[in-house]
């Protein structure tokens, strides 16, 4: 009885399992999708990217483990578009905060806006991996060694990478 | 302050004595103003439960791109048994037999795949196979034909009264109701009639009459009478002789109060009815009276 229960739980354990497939796809496809659109700045590309990726997790799935799954949309992902893509700009949106500033003087509006303006062009000015590391803390609130799996390097690259973007950020905005 | 101080300040790893040492710099703020607009950043939107749906659909549409196959391997299945059946109906067709016949008044040449020829005289059929015909010359008959059978194997005609074999010779069979004759004209022919085998050289015929050989006589013509439009009998009774007359001219006959069994010797012609009537009639001492398509023989005595 034992040894079958465990068999069970071995079974339905596979990515093959839809139940398995289906919560790995939604762990996992928002991240894929920002992950290759803060890369090219392509948003359909994001959703083939996504697609593609998970398909050949699916064809694959007997010999893919749930636990290797994550890293390897991540490859598949990153392999789909290697050199091929030209980077566009990355277009992002801010988040409505219109109630906290309606109040404000349109003296600041302005400013703000301005501001906004120069941080989505020091954005896309940073380099490609930078911006990625910068991006998925920033936004998907992804910890600095869950990037690290992502991207393959050690905890302590991203950081250098994080310190970097911060950096230049701040003195692309600040006209240093 | 230690490496990469900006990547630990965001991630609260700072130590309280650098934390204030990095708020006290001069670009603390413009920091904490990127990062607190970073935090309103959103990237575009992503409808995860849709794209699953995508995948699934793709997936499906890969799973029916195998059923789309199937109308074809459907259609190969269909194809592939009518193949069969097709070519089986050709080689069933093949092997079937040739069958030729002729009606009333007719005559028909057939020429066999050895260039052997049959000749078939009224009311008459043939059957044989085309198939193995150099090794297998065996033919059906019933009625009345002429045969020259070119050299070979072993040529056999086979009726319900008995069988004819020769190699290669002319021959003529008759295999009317009750009446069986054969005559041989060129080269030797084996007949077997109830189990008796009999040779027949050339210039000789044999003649059955239910079922008894009645006479093996000699005959010095080349060919069957019938061949060349007339119909000639040496002491054959007369109801066969007007049986023939029927066949050959397509009038029905009947008889009143004469004696079928009179044998009758002579011919008629198998083109002119008026004419084999006469020559029927004469020599019989009979009368008769056409109607039409019917002719009626009756004793010159009974009117």
């Amino acid at each position: 009885m034992k040894k079958t229960n465990s068999l069970e739980t071995k079974n339905s354990d596979t990515v093959c399992d839809e139940q398995v497939f289906s919560s790995i796809f939604k762990a996992n496809s928002k991240t894929v999708f920002n992950y290759i659109y803060y890369k090219f700045g392509n948003e359909e590309k994001s959703y083939d990217a996504v697609q593609e990726a998970f398909v050949k997790l699916w064809e694959n799935c007997a010999k893919v483990s749930p636990e290797k799954a994550k890293s390897y949309v991540y490859t598949v992902a990153n392999n789909l578009y290697l050199n091929v893509i030209k980077a566009e700009k990355v277009r992002l949106k801010y988040a409505d905060k219109t109630l906290k500033t309606t109040s404000e003087t349109p003296e600041f509006l302005m400013e703000e806006s301005e501001f906004k303006t120069k941080l989505d062009k020091a954005l896309n000015d940073l380099p490609e991996n930078q911006r990625i590391t910068f991006l998925l803390n920033r936004i998907d609130g992804k910890k600095y060694k869950e990037i690290a799996e992502m991207e393959g390097v050690s905890v302590k690259a991203i950081e250098k990478r994080m310190h970097l973007a911060l950096k230049s950020l701040r003195e692309k905005i600040d006209g240093i | 302050m230690q490496e990469n101080y900006l990547a630990k300040w965001l991630n609260n790893e700072l130590t309280e004595a650098e934390l204030v040492e990095f708020e006290n710099s001069e670009e603390y703020a413009s920091y904490q103003r990127i990062v607190e607009a970073s935090n309103a950043l959103k990237s575009p939107d992503f409808n995860a439960d849709e794209a699953l749906e995508a995948i699934k659909n793709k997936r499906s549409l890969t799973d029916t791109k195998i059923i789309q196959l199937n109308p074809f391997k459907r259609f190969l299945r269909v194809a592939a048994a009518v193949a069969i059946l097709l070519t089986g109906t050709y080689f069933y067709v093949s092997s079937l037999d040739e069958q030729i016949s002729t009606q009333y008044a007719e005559n028909k040449e057939i020429v066999l795949p050895d260039n052997s020829e049959i000749v078939l005289n009224a009311d008459s059929k043939v059957t044989y196979s085309k198939k193995n015909w150099d090794t297998n010359r065996n033919i059906t008959l019933e009625g009345e034909a002429f045969f020259k059978v070119a050299k070979g194997k072993r040529f056999t005609v086979a009726t319900n009264a008995g069988e004819v074999a020769v190699l290669g010779t002319q021959f003529n069979v008759e295999n009317r109701k009750g009446f069986f004759e054969v005559t041989c004209f060129e080269g030797l022919v084996s007949v077997s009639f109830n189990g008796k085998e009999t040779k027949l050289p050339a210039g000789n015929s044999l003649v059955a009459i239910n079922g008894e050989i009645v006479s093996e006589e000699k005959e010095n013509t080349t060919a069957p009478s019938w061949i060349n439009a007339e119909s000639s009998f040496k002491s054959i009774p007369l109801k066969y002789v007007l049986d023939e007359f029927q066949r050959q001219h397509n009038i029905i006959v009947e008889t009143k109060n004469i004696d079928t069994n009179l044998l009758y010797t002579g011919s008629f012609s198998n083109t002119d009815a008026d004419l084999a009537l006469q020559s029927i009639s004469t020599p019989s001492r009979i009368k008769f009276k056409l109607e039409g398509n019917k002719v009626l023989f009756y004793a010159e005595n009974s009117k």
